[in-house]
């Protein structure tokens, strides 16, 4: 969440260069959409419903059934309902460029969730993707 | 305007604290912890495409029901594809 108030600040950044964000999440549509209006975002969040993209990409993992335990206890943390399967995976995050031939040409990729790169970076790198 | 990584490096102290509004039980803090340290010891991170990768195409839906296809933007320019696990 943090992360796409962060990518919504440099949009117009983005844009400008000729590139485009998209933000993808197993969530349905349902949940996408509340987060889309919430944070008034100008890129879109797509579902990668049962995270087959995200499968493609490698950075899918199972939630050891300790956290999920911790989580069913907060009471508010359904990911069967979120993402419409029971099995409780999700994607690591990851953040990638991708140049028009369709080679990747940044990625940064964290199990620690609490550590994201910043969105000026990938503005710098879609600078030189221009030159 | 504070970077990214500081915004959540305050949050997560703020989470951490085990404080309001989060309170966050310390077990809880913990095996948060543990599962964070075990995907990192697994090795997942380096299994994941990688720069040179060529990026696999995809086709899904966004907030409004539309659907968008990776290769129509490309053709436009660059992407800037972020995963996230979610609203919660």
């Amino acid at each position: 969440m943090m992360e796409l108030e962060a990518l919504q600040e440099v949009n117009s950044q983005v844009r400008a260069l000729g590139a485009r964000i998209v933000a993808l999440t197993p969530e349905l549509e349902r949940y996408t959409r509340s987060v889309h209006r919430k944070l008034n975002l100008s890129f879109d969040i797509l579902t990668d419903l049962h995270l087959e993209t995200a499968e493609r990409f490698r950075l899918v993992f199972v939630l050891p059934d300790y956290l999920r335990a911790v989580y069913k206890s907060f009471g508010s943390i359904t990911l069967d309902r979120f993402h419409d399967e029971s099995e409780y995976r999700l994607p690591m995050p990851a953040r990638y460029v991708i140049d028009q031939e369709g080679i990747i040409r940044a990625a940064d990729v964290n199990a620690d969730y609490t550590i994201r790169p910043e969105p000026a970076e990938t503005v710098r790198l879609l600078e030189t993707l221009r030159r | 305007m504070s970077t990214l990584q500081a915004r959540l490096d305050e949050f997560k102290k703020a989470l951490e604290s085990g404080a309001l509004p989060h309170n966050v039980p310390n077990e809880a803090i913990k095996a948060m912890h543990r599962a964070t340290a075990e995907l990192k010891a697994s090795g997942m991170e380096d299994a994941a495409l990688k720069v040179g990768d060529r990026a696999p195409s995809f086709t899904l839906f966004n907030q409004d029901q539309v659907q968008v296809t990776s290769t129509d933007l490309l053709r436009e320019g660059p992407l800037v594809v972020s995963f996230f696990r979610g609203h919660w």
